[in-house]
């Protein structure tokens, strides 16, 4: 339509470019450091060039059992997160008031945008052996429970800061999965569970898997919530990396073990992204007849 | 025009979804209960209520000094991750050339690293560029970090607008750059708007990067508030909680005004 020279935009591209440069450029010499080894007693980082970081972490048995744990314990939150957050996300596409999708949809957003250590401190001052729940407990007469400095804190906590995430990914996918379909099914005479099972669970399987490929990815590296309400006990990965450089401030060491638990993680990402497109062509949105 | 009288779903949803969402709300409105509470410990039943908590947060000189460097930090983070990821939106929406695919991956790619894992390798590159200064160290590293919120904004933002109103512009003899300026510019106010806010908030809340490069000079809020926590136990904190959560529950009423929430979600 327009004149001779039609520019195709790439030089738009160079700021990007060069933000994206410092990035990886960042990486690169991280990794390049975790070839190196710290000079003990000082800050200096010297050669020669060796994978004795990468023997020294993966030889630790610590390290592969936080590692094993941090990948478990990500999953069974995402699986959390969809039992709890996908009757919600439901509740918000489905539901015919504007007034309570909005409601949803600001408290999700202020939680969201609230701030992890904001968040982190609430929960430690609500399950607190005096906080809030255990003063409840104590009223009504029963032993106090212990809710944080363990497992059950960080769940609880990680669930909270995990949720948004789930639910706002979801809730974009479960939109576009039209209402027509369930209520033609409701209409034929199928019960409201049936039609969610067979029309409705299957057309957002690939939101779903979306939803918790993000929520699993942001568990993985959780480092706020387990450093506060884990008291220390329950490390995860990115905990023992953090005390490796805090402790230690072996900066190579703990490259190398940034770089490993980067490439797990990644992984396993991408295991979730894999399935994904091979849960997509199977439930295809344009099949409108059922 | 709702085809039975039923509501599209049961109560039991209801019930789930109730809960999930009094779950999400009761930690923020606990914390501004707490930031007045009188007592330096929770107490039931309830104690009087004091602004002391506040106060103390404002005679602390080194929350005073985080909370200078946080604002100072956002307000630079802002406009460098906003005027970095127009043109790159621009060039992913509207560009032709090969490798936009790659590229809009490629700018999505910091939010999938963890950010322990980020703020490390900053840390490293900084060491070895002897970039000493905590306050520049954090802005940079952030401005990188927060690059994606905007350009997700952005292009979700240029998606929906009609490029014949650019074209319309040149058609009737303007430049380039003009047809930008007065077109395009003003029709993306709602992109830059949701994508400043994540990137502003974000700036101010980062925690797990900005721990690896603040030092004795600079600390951010989060940073200073995790130290806060380790060695008092008083509702200081809460009190910048809570403060903190009036700023945000502000700029989302903004967002609702200038754009409708349901607009800000698309662009997830």
């Amino acid at each position: 339509m327009t004149g001779a020279r039609q520019p195709d935009g790439r030089w738009l591209a160079l700021p990007a470019l060069l933000v994206l440069g410092l990035f990886f450029t960042a990486f690169g010499t991280f990794i390049a450091l975790s070839l190196l080894h710290a000079v003990p007693g000082t800050a200096s980082i010297a050669g020669p060039a060796s994978l004795d970081n990468y023997r020294a972490v993966a030889g630790l048995a610590l390290n592969r059992e936080v590692t094993l744990d941090t990948l478990w314990l990500a999953l069974q939150l995402t699986g959390i997160c969809i039992l709890v957050g996908y009757p919600l996300a439901y509740l918000m596409a489905r539901t015919p008031s504007r007034t309570v999708r909005n409601l949803i949809l600001f408290v999700l957003v202020v939680t969201f945008l609230s701030g992890g250590v904001t968040r982190a401190y609430s929960w430690l001052i609500i399950l607190g052996n005096t906080g809030l729940v255990n003063s409840l407990i104590k009223k009504l007469g029963f032993a106090m429970v212990p809710l944080v400095h363990n497992r059950t804190g960080v769940v609880i906590s990680l669930t909270h800061f995990l949720l948004p995430f789930f639910v706002l990914t979801l809730f974009g996918a479960l939109k576009t999965v039209p209402a027509m379909l369930e209520e033609a099914a409701r209409n034929l005479g199928a019960s409201r569970l049936r039609s969610f099972l067979a029309v409705t669970l299957p057309l957002s399987v690939p939101g779903l898997i979306a939803a918790s490929t993000l929520t699993y990815a942001v568990a993985l590296s959780s480092f706020l919530f387990p450093a506060l309400l884990g008291g220390g006990r329950n490390p995860m990965a990115a905990n023992l990396i953090y005390m490796k450089i805090l402790d230690a401030f072996d900066i190579p060491a703990a490259a190398a073990m940034a770089t490993l638990f980067l490439v797990i993680a990644l992984g396993c990402v991408g295991l979730f992204a894999l399935v994904e497109r091979l849960a997509q062509p199977r439930f295809p949105l344009a099949r409108r007849h059922g | 025009m709702r085809a039975l009288d039923t509501k599209p779903y049961s109560g039991s949803v209801v019930a789930v979804g109730g809960l999930a969402l009094a779950f999400l709300v009761v930690p923020v409105l606990f914390i501004v209960y707490y930031a007045f509470n009188a007592s330096r410990y929770f107490a039931l039943p309830p104690v009087p209520l004091t602004v002391h908590w506040f106060a103390n947060f404002f005679d602390n000189e080194r929350f005073q000094a985080a909370l200078h460097a946080s604002f100072e930090i956002a307000g630079l983070v802002t406009p460098l991750s906003l005027a970095v990821a127009v043109p790159s939106a621009i060039a992913i929406v509207r560009g032709s050339f090969r490798g936009r695919a790659l590229l809009n991956t490629a700018l999505l790619s910091p939010l999938m690293v963890p950010g322990v894992v980020t703020g490390i390798a900053f840390l490293g590159l900084f060491s070895q560029l002897n970039v000493a200064s905590g306050f520049w160290r954090v802005t940079a590293a952030l401005s990188c970090f927060t690059l994606p919120f905007a350009v997700r904004a952005l292009v979700a933002n240029l998606h929906g607008l009609d490029p014949a109103l650019e074209e319309a512009a040149r058609n009737l003899g303007a430049s380039r750059w003009r047809a930008f300026l007065h077109v395009t510019l003003p029709q993306l106010r709602p992109g830059l708007l949701a994508g400043g806010i994540f990137v502003f908030v974000e700036a101010i809340d980062n925690f797990s990067i900005s721990v690896f490069l603040t030092d004795v000079d600079t600390t951010t809020l989060p940073v200073e508030a995790y130290n806060y926590i380790r060695d008092f136990d008083d509702p200081t904190v809460a009190a910048m909680a809570t403060l903190l959560i009036g700023l945000t529950v502000t700029l989302v009423f903004l967002v609702q005004r200038v754009t409708g929430l349901d607009k800000f979600l698309d662009l997830k």
